[in-house]
């Protein structure tokens, strides 16, 4: 009944059977434990599931595990290096973007995505739609929008400035 | 919210997904962005027996310039959004990309699943019903080509055969000068449109309108032409007062239902406004191309 | 550097950006299984046969329960706290469904999958009966009660009259009136429901993992319920992904799942999925007011008869049923106005719908019906809005009292309304909207003023009011850190990074030294509520500060004894005592809570050793009004085409007394702004005529994204800024008010076409059948 398959998950290499009646985001969080991806409705609407799946972000409650077979995919948990927050992270932080935590790795991902990608937005207004993906139940979206205008602008100065150290961080 | 037991069946190539369609018929389900079927599976609205997985499948994402813009059946949405080639020679079908969900599901979402799932709603349907799209199917029996008015049979209801498999949409580009514009009004940012509609004009040396292609999603339970309004359109002089009479008239020759997001009578009223927008956007495009 | 008042980064933070929060569904326990319920698909029914033979052989399956099997195991439930008539019911049901969604077998297996597909298997042989879906069947005599055990389908009624309501009625140059009525909607946090009981067949103890407000609450209902003895009964709460009131109830599924546990030896976990919690985790809101208004020409408002109607849907809410919100109601719905006449006839009825809980400001329809009154009166007056409001707002002097007898002296409505209207510039927003209009455009602006009693004036808090205060504990540790036992239960107000600010500050240590313990019923105090009814900026705020004072000056007596200096010459900063003005000698915090601990028999004679207080905070020490308040005004611009309403601006003047944390205070205003709007403009829990839910998903139930909401201003109105416990509730006022500010501003858009804003739904096609472009 089960697929055996391997994968790639925050840079850490796993040879796994899944039940190919799983999806990605149950699969992350029952057999790898990775619990920081929340499953809001999984019916592919609230984007609380997110995660990067080969460098895009996608709803894992809308994949199956066993089409993760060979892919690179990466969670709210592989952000974080050495203790170190990422700008991303520091940035919401600061901002005070999130309050009840539920749908914030759906956020972080969908934005990183966004970063990482080198698509975010200028205008507020793109950023918002760019974002409307996601659904925030606590905070009215303007601290996570302001949260992500800072973290567009620190990674950008921090590029600039250490281009190298980014792609290193990136790739 | 689990999907239902299902055996899995990942093919690599086209032909291996022919057989395993043959073999299965109706048993079975194909499975490609899955951002309409899990959610279907997860809510178990669906239960197939068999899911042919055809993410692997090669030679279906291709992307392909012409006289029309042949797309694969597992392009993703946001590669033709984000298409150069796309964006020159059809900016029309650029722009309906972008109508669709949002970021991470255009990210996983095929353009061959979209039609296929033949949402009466969806962006793609409605595009390709007003350009007179076609749809390439192929199965073990052979390749065969529909048309888009003759594909789309009903709601969620295709005139797919089960052992067939979609394999490319073709979507021809728009003589040069032809205006055009899509208007969709959905309840929030990346919903399906309570109603959308696309609209093409064409305008002769004369300054008369030689072609007018109206299409409407959600108003009924396929994308449909707004044919008695076009047929209207062909041979008059653009001016504000044609295009109100002929958005009143496309909107008059609707019936739509009502669900939580809008009563009938506010579909058909959106409707007309929607197309007269659509019909004053698309005109503008024609004076500037 | 003082705490309190910064906008201190959340300690909470760190966790949930690292996905390393603890929320109920990431609880994995050994041997544990997963369940399922098989929910009713009819609104109103007689169970004839139920079989499960099928379901329990399927793979994977554990155990099966029906009605019958869960009664013999558990209830009738109960509320421990009585609030009105209570019809006897069971965790499943017996004998007839209630509604779509009601509970009727129980599937227990290895996994969820599995428990879903046995659920599938199950056939339950219906008798479809009439359905009651609307006030007005339910108010019919001749229509049999749902509840066979109750009279009739009206639960609670409820009279509140205050001054002299004829005189008034007698007075007025006209009467006005106005059925208002807003609709069913439903909380909604991103976190649906969710439970995992572990019951240890050794010793027995149940310990209970719960998503909820109120783990204390949850004990006390468990233990009453499934007969279980409550001193070993364990609840335990970690983060709770949002709530608004929603997960202060103890749901059947709860005790279903406790019962499993008990019943196989093994950790049961239920998650309800989004589907499940649409249909059946409980609805808010459904409510509607018959109003007259008695008015002079001028603009008194003079009198205010209310007739309130308030559909419960079925069983009854737990700990609290819906029949205790139209006390809340009818005590502000005359709100900071000069009244002189009123009554308030209110009704709770009960009908074939999903259970009515909590909602964030679940009293609101006063403010809508108050704050939508005085526009439609202003308009059929020919007055400005702004200019009723101001003609008879209580000012906030000494003695002012609301009509309903509430102390109002040092409110601010009138302040809030002026800061507003010039934040939004409203005479230019006014001569915009004559520029507008002359364009063929439709352009509004509206506004309305809330109080909200957080914690309220005086006499309501006598004693500490209904909960008799807060308690808590603060600790000095062994090595001088500080911990605080709360009562709270925090699910996103960021109750680890305010308490500990306040208690730092308190304690003259850093932030980092204190920790904020919650969501252990073995350590956490007693309540009812958790965190609720704003109730933590003065209540839990004034239980940490008092207990942190005390502790402060036991450590202070020791350490003025050991350096010879009097305790009230001393002043602790960064963990260090010294005499003030003498840096030189000093002795540390964490020294003397090593010696307090580890010898005690050393310690200066006459201080004490137990370095730690719990004293229960009633009141004392709270200053100003007690009502936290403002005003919000927003300018819309309408699509007369497609009926698109858009927010051009919208502002906020809050006055919640003192700010803790200007970061976490914004965030409650800005997300309770954003859930009325979604409430106007997205939200419906909608039913069919038979009593069909039609929003189970998603794609039915819209929650506005970011894409939907403004950008949203506030500024303060700081009343009481150098307060002792100055600070005030400020959970609820954003969604209190949002709804009569956007009908207000869309009403003023569309009075050129005559319209009149009567239920708070409007969905596009609303908006263009008010302003008669279509029809019904």
């Amino acid at each position: 009944m089960t697929m055996d398959m391997e994968l790639t998950v925050n840079g850490s290499a796993y040879q796994v059977s899944a039940d190919p009646r799983r999806t990605l985001a149950d699969f992350l969080r029952e057999d790898l434990r990775l619990t920081g991806t929340h499953l809001g409705c999984e019916h592919g609407v609230c984007g609380a599931c997110t995660v990067m799946v080969d460098g895009s972000a996608v709803r894992s409650c809308l994949m199956l595990a066993v089409q993760a077979d060979g892919c690179d995919v990466m969670t709210i948990e592989g952000l974080e290096r050495d203790g170190q927050l990422h700008p991303l992270q520091e940035s919401l932080r600061d901002c005070h973007s999130f309050q009840c935590g539920f749908c914030t790795p759906g956020f972080v991902m969908t934005a990183l995505a966004m970063i990482e990608e080198g698509s975010a937005p200028a205008s507020e207004e793109e950023l918002r739609e760019n974002l409307a993906g996601n659904l925030c139940r606590c905070t009215g979206y303007q601290s996570i929008v302001e949260g992500v205008i800072e973290a567009v602008r620190r990674t950008t100065d921090q590029s600039a400035s250490a281009q190298g150290a980014v792609e290193k961080r990136v790739s | 919210m689990k999907p239902p037991l299902f055996e899995y069946v990942r093919v690599s190539s086209v032909d291996e997904a022919l057989d395993r369609l043959t073999e299965l018929g109706d048993e079975a389900k194909v499975l490609a962005g899955g951002q309409s079927l899990v959610p279907l599976l997860s809510l178990r609205l669906a239960n197939p027996a068999y899911l042919v997985d055809i993410n692997r499948v090669g030679d279906l994402s291709h992307i392909a310039n012409g006289p029309v813009v042949r797309l694969g059946a597992l392009s993703r949405h946001r590669d033709v959004e984000r298409s150069g080639l796309v964006a020159q020679s059809h900016p029309l079908l650029s722009a309906t990309v972008k109508y669709i969900g949002h970021i991470a599901i255009r990210n996983r979402g095929t353009i061959g699943g979209s039609v296929a799932h033949a949402d009466p709603a969806a962006e793609l349907p409605t595009l390709l019903v007003a350009l007179d799209g076609e749809i390439e199917a192929r199965s073990s029996r052979g390749v065969r080509t529909l048309a888009a008015a003759e594909f789309f049979e009903g709601f969620l209801t295709t005139a797919l055969e089960p052992d067939e498999l979609l394999t490319e949409v073709r979507f021809p580009v728009l003589a040069a000068g032809t205006g055009w514009s899509i208007q969709e009004f959905s309840r929030r940012n990346g919903d399906f449109g309570v109603v959308t509609v696309v609209v093409t004009v064409a305008v002769d040396s004369a300054g008369r309108i030689s072609e007018a292609r109206i299409s409407f999603g959600g108003v009924a339970s396929t994308a449909v032409r707004a044919s008695s309004a076009e047929s209207a359109l062909v041979g008059q002089t653009p001016s504000a007062e044609l295009w109100k009479s002929a958005a009143h008239e496309a909107a008059s020759s609707l019936d739509p239902s009502g669900d939580l997001h809008g009563t009938p009578q506010y579909r058909r009223h959106l409707a007309g406004v929607l197309t007269e927008r659509a019909l004053v956007e698309a005109h503008g495009r024609v004076e500037e191309g | 550097m003082r705490l309190v008042g910064a906008k201190i980064p959340r300690v909470e933070d760190r966790r949930i950006l690292t996905g390393r929060g603890h929320y109920i569904d990431d609880v994995q326990l050994p041997f544990m299984l997963h369940s399922s319920f098989l929910r009713s698909p009819l609104a109103h029914g007689r169970i004839n046969s139920i079989d499960v033979t099928e379901a329990r052989r399927a793979p994977g399956v554990v155990a099966v329960y029906t009605g019958e099997d869960m009664k013999a195991l558990a209830g009738p439930i109960k509320p421990v706290i009585p609030t009105g008539p209570a019809p006897e019911y069971f965790p499943l049901v017996t004998d007839k469904v209630l509604f779509v969604g009601d509970l009727v077998a129980m599937v227990v297996a290895e996994s969820r999958a599995q428990a879903e597909d046995a659920c599938e298997l199950i056939e339950v042989d219906y008798d479809p009966l009439p359905a009651v879906v609307d006030y007005e069947t339910a108010l019919d005599p001749s229509v049999p009660p749902i509840f066979s055990d109750l009279e009739s389908n009206v639960l609670v009624t409820r009279h509140l009259e205050g001054g002299d309501v004829d005189a008034a009625f007698k007075e007025a140059d006209r009467v006005i009136e106005v059925e208002l009525s807003q609709h069913r909607v439903a909380d909604v946090p991103m976190e649906t429901r969710g439970v995992v009981a572990d019951y240890d067949d050794d010793s027995g103890q149940l310990t209970v993992h719960s998503a909820t407000q109120s783990p204390q609450g949850v004990r006390i209902q468990l233990a009453s319920t499934l007969d279980h003895p409550i001193n070993k009964l364990v609840v335990l709460t970690q983060d709770v992904g949002g709530s608004f009131g929603l997960k202060i109830n103890i749901f059947r599924e709860d005790f279903c799942v406790c019962v499993a546990s008990k019943q196989i030896g093994r950790p049961v976990k239920w998650i309800e999925d989004r589907n499940e919690h649409m249909i059946a985790s409980g609805h808010a809101r459904e409510e509607k007011i018959l109003a007259q208004v008695a008015v002079s020409d001028a603009g008194d408002v003079l009198g205010l008869k209310a007739e309130l109607t308030l559909d419960q849907g079925s069983y009854p809410g737990l700990p609290f049923g819906a029949a205790i919100f139209p006390s809340l109601i009818d005590v502000l719905l005359p709100g900071p106005y000069k009244v002189k006449g009123y009554s308030c006839d209110s009704k709770v009825i009960t009908t074939n719908k999903c259970v009515y809980v909590a909602y964030r400001g679940p009293w609101a329809i006063e403010t809508w019906a108050r704050e939508r009154l005085l526009d439609i009166v202003a308009h059929e007056l020919g007055l400005d809005p702004a200019e009723i409001r101001r003609r008879n707002y209580l000012e906030g002097a000494e003695g002012d009292q609301l009509i309903t007898g509430r102390s109002v002296s040092g409110i601010t409505s009138r302040e809030t309304l002026d800061r507003a209207l010039a934040l939004i510039d409203y005479e230019e927003v006014r001569s915009q909207q004559q520029v507008a209009r002359n364009e063929g455009r439709c352009v509004g602006v509206g506004f309305a003023t809330f109080l909200e009693a957080a914690p309220g004036p005086p006499e309501m808090r006598l004693g500490g009011g209904m909960f008799a205060g807060e308690q808590a504990t603060v600790k000095l540790e062994a090595d001088g850190r500080v911990t605080i036992i709360t009562a709270q239960s925090p699910h996103g107000q960021g109750h680890e990074t305010t308490l500990a600010q306040v208690v730092a500050d308190e304690m003259g240590v850093s932030m980092d030294q204190v920790q904020v313990v919650y969501g252990d019923t073995r350590l956490t105090p007693f309540s009812i509520v958790g965190t609720g009814g704003s109730r933590a900026a003065t209540w839990a705020t004034g239980a940490v500060l008092v207990n942190a004072r005390k502790v402060k000056e036991k450590v202070l007596a020791i350490a003025g004894a050991q350096l010879e200096v009097s305790p009230e010459d001393l002043e602790i900063s960064e963990g260090i005592i010294t005499p003030k003005g003498v840096p030189s000698k000093a002795i540390s915090l964490a020294q003397i809570a090593r010696q307090a601990t580890l010898g005690p028999a050393s310690l200066p004679p006459g201080t004490d050793a137990n370095l730690e207080s719990n004293e229960r905070f009633l009141g004392e020490g709270i200053t100003g009004s007690g009502w936290s308040g403002g005003t919000h005004a927003c300018v819309v611009e309408v699509d007369l085409g497609t009926g698109a309403v858009k927010i051009v601006r919208y502002v906020v003047i809050e006055d919640c007394g003192r700010v803790i944390n200007p970061g976490v205070v914004a965030g409650q205003i800005r997300g309770g702004v954003a859930q009325g709007i979604g409430q106007v403009f997205y939200e419906r829990a909608a039913y069919d005529k038979e009593g069909n839910f039609l929003a189970g998903t998603f794609m039915d139930y819209l929650l506005p994204t970011a894409a939907e909401i403004p950008t949203i201003e506030i500024e303060y109105v700081e009343s009481d800024p150098e307060g002792e416990i100055g600070f005030r509730g400020v959970g609820e006022g954003g969604i209190i008010v949002a709804p009569a500010a956007l009908t207000n501003a869309i009403e003023d858009a569309l009075l050129p076409f005559g319209a009149k804003i009567t239920e708070m739904y409007l969905p596009p096609a609303k908006v263009l059948e008010l302003a008669g472009i279509i029809e019904e």
